[in-house]
């Protein structure tokens, strides 16, 4: 019989074939999708925590990430089926004028591992388009990413685009190298992260408030 | 005393009239302050820092130096190929770094069939002849002069990206270290060839981001094992011949501080503080092995408040000159939200303060 402690230690390792095999016999075995998604989330909540503490960096998480993604895939279809989706759509994006994307990158793969539904809009994206994506998939949060000082303005004009638009319950967390908790505060931003592990975080509290 | 001696004593930890000074700024900013009463460009303003610093080439080899085609463009950016087979976007009229929108290397078979013998088979990516003529030119401004190129691990994740390179580093690491060693064989070819025009620089200055905000991208004992080794071979070339190993990188690397010690490099610059490093705390640790370049927070040069700003040159300047081993800079670029009011300012409390006598 399965052991989801295996497949927890399969994802947080990074091995995809054996993650990936553990959840079909999973699914093999009847165990409830829920069960396993929890388990995989699990996984990838506790190699958020050990990023933040540095004892894994970004190559582990990211293979980590990928056995999450993978095993994902083959439960999707079970996931249908027992009508369990994520509890909310969160759009992310780097604002205008910046064209980074690994800091973005790493909080979209966190947010996906942690069961958030994810909508990626990319680098440079403007303010009007932030907001159009946020109607369009009902999104409870928006992830602003910006790395250079140069950007920090763009990122104040997509909270105010946002406010104005007043979309029920939309939350705003923001991040970057130049944002600290002041800048979030003096632009009107619910949350400010650190790193992308916090960023999961934040984000479950801010659902929970 | 002149740039080249005042640097050299430094570096020597040895007696100097006053820290010895350079900076880097946005192409934005140099545009601002131009507006606001800058007459001439970067130069004047690092002349009128009293720079001690002359870069005498940049070397970045790629796997298809002059193939660069332009795939597509926008009115705002436009679409690169470039020169390592990658396609990157990249604004037509802003500074900043690309977006990286595809790698060709995306796998150990290519890198070893296409992207490796293309690499060795490059020929020479620097200008010896100039590198020359720029030393007599810096010698005749007194400056200390140096080379200064791209490190193992910056051009690794230019080859193949972040996401090909940090996970080969977890999953195929002897393919990252083969990438790493053959980039710094062709680095050396080239730095051999500038050396075979008979010259002798000051320095070799490289630069490479290690780090984001918070760590390493990698773990130490990851960067021990892949790329470290290709650093120490740099800095052992500088010493060899007779010059000082400056490394750039950003991000917080507090946890490969001995690491740089042991690879016997010199000087680290730019010191982000904003990524936590603070040489009020490193200068006491590490300034007898290790000289401090810049840390000048760039978050409270944009402040324009000029309480903030002299402090942080006031109590930085303090604890770097209790080592005699410190050289001013900025922790990044100086952004264009500074100034040009508030620049020379900066410049004022530069000189004021970095006075030893």
């Amino acid at each position: 019989m399965v052991n989801l402690q295996n497949l927890a230690d399969a994802i947080k390792v990074g091995n995809r074939a054996e993650a990936t095999k553990l959840t079909r016999q999973a699914i093999d075995e009847k165990v409830g999708a829920k069960e396993i998604l929890e388990a995989m989330v699990g996984a990838m909540d506790e190699i958020g925590k050990k990023f933040q503490r540095n004892e894994v960096f970004v190559p582990e998480m990211l293979i980590a990430s990928r056995a999450m993604k993978e095993s994902m895939a083959v439960l999707e279809p079970l996931l249908v089926k027992a009508g369990i989706k994520p509890a909310f759509t969160a759009v992310i994006g780097t604002v205008a004028g910046d064209l980074h994307d690994i800091g973005k990158n790493l909080v979209a793969m966190m947010w996906k591992g942690a069961n958030f539904g994810v909508v990626d809009l990319g680098t440079n994206v403007s303010p009007e388009k932030f907001l159009a994506a946020a109607k369009e998939h009902k999104a409870r949060v928006v992830g602003l990413s910006a790395l250079l000082t140069t950007t920090m303005p763009a990122m104040k004009q997509t909270v105010a685009a946002l406010r104005a638009a007043n979309l029920a319950g939309l939350k705003v967390v923001i991040g970057g190298a130049p944002i600290t908790q002041e800048f979030a505060t003096e632009i009107g931003a619910d949350a400010f992260a650190p790193d992308a592990a916090s960023a999961v975080e934040m984000v479950r509290k801010l659902m929970v408030a | 005393m002149t740039g080249q001696e005042r640097v050299d004593r430094m570096f020597h930890r040895r007696e100097q009239d006053r820290v010895p000074r350079h900076e880097s700024f946005w192409a934005e900013t140099i545009e601002r302050w131009q507006k606001e009463g800058l007459s001439g460009d970067t130069r004047a303003v690092l002349d009128m820092l009293e720079t001690d610093f002359h870069q005498l080439c940049w070397m970045w080899p790629a796997a298809f130096p002059g193939e660069e085609e332009i795939v597509s463009q926008d009115e705002e950016t436009k679409v690169v190929r470039d020169a390592q087979g990658k396609l990157v976007r990249y604004w037509k009229d802003k500074s900043g770094t690309p977006e990286h929108l595809g790698f060709e290397c995306d796998s150990r078979q290519k890198w070893e069939k296409v992207f490796k013998p293309a690499l060795l088979d490059s020929g020479l990516q620097v200008d010896p002849e100039a590198t020359k003529r720029n030393l007599a030119i810096g010698r005749k401004r007194g400056r200390w002069c140096f080379m200064a190129g791209v490190e193992s691990f910056e051009e690794t994740r230019s080859l193949m990206g972040d996401e090909i390179t940090m996970i080969a580093m977890a999953e195929d690491p002897e393919w990252v270290r083969d990438v790493s060693k053959t980039f710094t064989d062709v680095m050396l070819r080239n730095l051999d060839a500038c050396m075979g025009m008979g010259i002798a620089p000051d320095g070799l200055w490289i630069y490479g981001d290690m780090a984001f905000n918070h760590a390493t991208m990698c773990s130490p004992k990851m960067y021990r094992e892949l790329i470290w080794p290709d650093h120490k071979r740099l800095a052992d070339w500088a010493h060899v011949h007779n010059m000082r190993f400056i490394f750039h990188t950003d991000g917080d690397v507090n946890g490969v501080m001995d690491l740089y010690v042991q690879a016997g490099f010199d000087c680290l610059q730019p010191l982000e503080a904003k990524a936590g490093m603070d040489i009020r705390r490193l200068c006491p640790k590490f300034g007898k092995d290790l000289a401090f370049f810049g840390n000048i927070d760039v978050m409270v040069m944009v402040s324009n408040d000029r309480g903030r700003i002299e402090q942080e040159i006031r109590s930085k300047f303090e604890a770097g000159k209790a080592t005699r081993g410190y050289i001013y800079h900025s922790d990044h670029s100086v952004p264009p939200q500074v100034s040009w009011e508030t620049y020379r300012f900066i410049v004022d409390c530069v000189k004021r303060y970095g006075r030893y006598s």
